[in-house]
């Protein structure tokens, strides 16, 4: 009996082991990289535009080097290196032959049937041990025989023999299908052989040692330095500190650009003699005069004077960049057009860390600034430019052929619902748009998502009143109302109310979906609405000049007037849970949407005016701010008068809020 | 009574001392490696010339050639500390509102941990400047360090108003501008409109007047017919 530890010397184990381990780590590596190479803005819709400005293939290619950037080649060959492993496993399983393992059978020795009689056996055996007795059998040498083979056969034969005839070894032959009783196992270890064989030791120690001394602390290690390098928002956290120092109570767009451009990441793109490499070409670029503006970067005296004190380097030409970029300059010059594409983006995301920042502050105007800033990297436009830039084709002069000599800028909106032959009037003629370019900006500007804010009010689930100190609910209404749709339904009231689900209905009160029944078949079979609606996803932002997708997003929050402050913080929307536009991404559904955002009502009963405002990060002029008040009534006052309502007037089922429209 | 093998015991010791030394080592690297970061933390106020214009001051070199300082006048050296309370007003209110913003962001990540010690340094700092105005007041004048700072507020609170209005000021050029030439240009509207009034007038009475004629030759012709 021998329980010695084998190792897999045949190598019909190991394949085995090695196969189930890379299944393991190669199939979600590949999950991963499908997932991954699919390309996230495929799903979402686009503004449907033929639009191409000058640089669209400077922007084109940057937004494919970004996702390029994404698809991690390392990945790649991890996962191509665990297929072919696999492949040369299973290659190894089928060729190596498994150990034979036959069972001893006697009838097979013998060469008789399972089914043979004891007179059978008895004369099988008889003729076999005449023909194989030792004594009686000459060595032959043409077969390489030996004295000890011709006694092994012998004996097996004898075994046999008794394994069929005698009481005992019968039993042990049932038993443990042996004839000689129980018989020692081995234990085989699915390690090939050269690891333990001798000599190999040391390498195999160095290799452990590797693993565990060295990538093991490597791997940890970057990945904490990892986070501590990168903030929350993903910027560098020493740009997140210099945000935090550029920080104004009073910051403009203009100032908020001047602090993005101090992000650490410009310097990694500037590296070098790159910093200053065609400054000061930009500079005069940006500081000539301008066609919509005194400057033609847009700059306004203070951005000029920030442009101009702060140090050279890095940060003067990301800043001179920005500039260019929202004043949509000519630069003349390949490398610095590249340059002037690449630093939006950066900015845009140094943005998220400065609205963070901000919001920190509670002060409402720097929140503010922040996501007009976002709004202008994303359409390229200056600070108090006119949003017409926003529709292709549009130039500063034409914009100024539309505005006039006024000093309030028009908004698409307003543009929009001109009539049709007054915009036409204005904008096309010689050296201003040709007829195919109205006709595009004008489509363009039919699809644009604006939120039309149709009511907004407070509530708390299932209470009448608001008391203090309850969790109250915001609830903002409104309808995507492209500027210059036409035919635009009448608000339908019921759609403006926001009823809460049944007590009993669980499902609802924990937002968990479930299909509808709608009604029951000829057969009585309810039938169930489809599966709840997906969330829907606007179109991407119609920013041809951002080297990014863009999914815009909308910002509700409330703030104090009178102070300046925040008061609820903002909730943040990407999706509706109504469909904005039609199958075929044009035509409007002016369904109402409803938002809602959750927030501690104040602990004193009382009437608090609040200006909501409802910020699209994407487009400019887009914005909705109104005034909402919340009434807050004392705990007891608000019982008295649901006993007294429920007696005069039992349907009015929730406590409505004026909203007055700004 | 035992037999000791020394040089077997050699590897087990060497094992304890290659280990004990790198952890020595890397401990105390990365000790010195913080304390210079911490040391060379960029302070968070740039230099403060108000302080530094009221020391020097203070302590005027002898001027060459005379072996006395030059006498500074009271209200010059009062007026110099007045300005220094000023800029630490300015200072410590930055560092008041930025406190809560500031540890908010660092638990949420959002900022760095280097940036959280350089304000504490920097608030720390203020602390001692607010303590060394405030003596430096009594020094001058017997409790003057109970009211400087509040002239002191009164003061930047009242430069901030300054700036505004100027800034506000400073637009009125081309306010001023604009609207000239907004209003030479309804001007000039008015005055085409009433020319094409007039032009129209003028136009439509002759319309007017072949109308009457064409009527009247229409009544003449009648006429003649009515008479044939």
């Amino acid at each position: 009996m021998s329980t010695d530890y084998a190792y897999d010397e045949e190598g019909h184990l190991w394949p085995f082991f090695v196969f189930t381990l890379t299944l393991i780590i190669t199939l979600p590596l590949t999950y991963l990289l499908i997932n991954r190479s699919r390309d996230p803005a495929a799903q979402f819709k686009r503004v449907q535009t033929s639009y191409k400005h000058d640089h669209a293939q400077i922007v084109d290619s940057l937004r494919k080097q970004e996702k390029r950037k994404d698809r991690k080649i390392w990945l790649v060959g991890l996962v191509v290196a665990g297929w072919a492993i696999l492949a040369y496993m299973l290659y190894l399983i089928n060729t190596t032959e498994a150990p034979d393992n036959k069972l001893w059978n006697p009838y097979d020795i013998l060469n008789i049937p399972d089914s043979a009689s004891e007179k059978l056996i008895k004369s099988t055996y008889r003729k076999l041990s005449l023909k194989f007795h030792p004594d009686k059998i000459k060595i032959d040498p043409a077969k390489n025989e030996t004295l000890e083979d011709l006694n092994n056969r012998y004996v097996e034969i004898s075994k046999a023999y008794q394994a069929l005839t005698d009481e005992d070894v019968r039993n042990n032959f049932i038993q443990y299908g042996n004839p000689d009783g129980k018989q020692g196992y081995s234990i085989n270890i699915g390690l090939p052989k050269i690891i333990v064989s001798d000599g190999n030791g040391k390498y195999v120690v160095l290799i452990y040692s590797m693993l565990f001394g060295v990538l093991l602390p490597y791997l940890v290690g970057s990945w904490w330095y990892g986070t501590l390098r990168r903030s929350k928002e993903g910027v560098l956290m020493e740009s997140a500190n210099r945000l935090f120092r550029a920080y104004k109570d009073n910051i403009d767009e203009g100032g908020v650009i001047a602090a993005l451009s101090s992000g650490k990441e410009f310097e990694a793109l500037f590296k070098g003699d790159k910093a200053d490499a065609g400054l000061s070409k930009i500079e005069s670029r940006i500081l000539a005069e301008g066609e919509g503006s005194p400057l033609a970067g847009g700059l306004s005296v203070k951005d000029k004077s920030r442009l101009e004190d702060s140090e050279s380097g890095p940060q003067r030409k990301a800043l001179a960049l920005l500039w260019a970029y929202l004043g949509r300059v000519e630069l003349d010059d390949p490398v610095l057009n590249k340059a002037k594409f690449e630093v939006a983006p950066v900015a845009h995301a140094l943005n998220k860390a400065f609205t963070q920042i901000s919001l920190a502050y509670m002060n409402t105007a720097p929140l503010l600034s922040s996501y007009y800033t976002s709004q202008l990297l994303i359409q390229a436009l200056p600070p108090k430019s006119s949003p017409l830039l926003q529709l292709p084709y549009f130039t500063p002069k034409i914009v100024k052929a539309v505005e006039g000599d006024s000093r309030v800028h028009t908004s698409v909106q307003g543009f929009m619902d001109r009539p049709d032959s007054k915009r036409r009037s204005l904008a096309v003629g010689k050296g201003l748009l040709t007829e195919e370019q109205y006709q595009e900006a004008v489509s363009v500007a039919k699809q644009l998502p604006y939120l039309r804010v149709a009511k907004a009010y407070f509530k708390v689930t299932g209470e009448r009143f608001i008391i203090p100190s309850s969790l109250v609910t915001l609830v903002v209404k409104g309808r995507f109302v492209p500027p210059g749709s036409e035919k635009v339904p009448e608000v339908n009231e019921t759609d403006l109310e926001d009823i809460d689900p049944a007590e009993d209905d669980l499902d609802a009160i924990l937002g968990r979906k479930t299909p509808k029944q709608i009604g029951k078949d000829e057969n009585g079979k309810p039938i169930m609405s489809a599966a709840e609606t997906e969330p829907i996803f606007p179109p991407l932002a119609a920013a041809p000049y951002l080297a990014r997708d863009h999914s815009p997003r909308w910002n509700v929050f409330l703030t104090d007037s009178k102070q300046g402050r925040v008061a609820v913080p903002p909730f943040t929307f990407v999706q509706f849970d109504q469909p904005i536009f039609e199958a075929d991404g044009k035509t409007p559904t002016f369904a109402m949407q409803t938002v809602k955002a959750q927030f501690q009502a104040p602990p004193q009963a009382g009437h608090y005016t609040f200006v909501m405002h409802v910020v699209c990060d994407s487009y400019v002029g887009f914005d909705t701010k109104m005034e909402v008040t919340l009434i807050v009534e004392e705990a007891s006052k608000a019982a008295r008068m649901a006993v007294e309502e429920e007696i005069s007037e039992p349907e009015e089922g929730w406590s409505s809020i004026m909203c007055y429209f700004f | 009574m035992f037999d000791i093998d020394w040089r077997g015991l050699l590897v087990p010791f060497a094992y304890v001392l290659v280990l004990g030394g790198t952890f020595m080592t890397f401990s105390t690297i990365y000790r010195k490696r913080k304390a210079m970061e911490s040391a060379n933390l960029a302070p968070w106020f740039p230099p403060h010339l108000q302080r530094n214009v009221y020391l020097s001051l203070l302590h005027l070199e002898p001027e060459h050639g005379s072996e006395k300082s030059p006498k500074v006048p009271d209200s010059i050296i009062r007026a110099a500390l007045l300005r220094r309370a000023v800029e630490d007003i300015h200072r410590i209110i930055q560092v008041r509102t930025a406190k809560a913003a500031c540890s908010s962001l660092l638990q949420r990540g959002s900022v760095g941990d280097d940036l959280w010690q350089r304000f504490q340094r920097a608030e720390k700092e203020m602390e001692e400047e607010l303590r060394d105005v405030v003596m430096e007041a009594n020094a001058l004048v017997p409790n003057w360090g109970q009211t400087i700072f509040q002239s002191a507020n009164e003061i930047a609170a009242n430069t901030s108003l300054r700036e505004r209005v100027n800034e506000i000021r400073a637009q009125t050029e081309a306010e001023k501008e604009w609207w000239e030439k907004q209003r030479t240009s309804i001007q000039e509207g008015f005055m085409k409109e009433l020319e094409q009034e007039s032009q129209s007038k003028t136009a439509g009475s002759e319309d007017d007047t072949v109308l009457i004629d064409t009527a009247a030759a229409a009544k003449k012709k009648a006429k003649a017919k009515a008479k044939k």
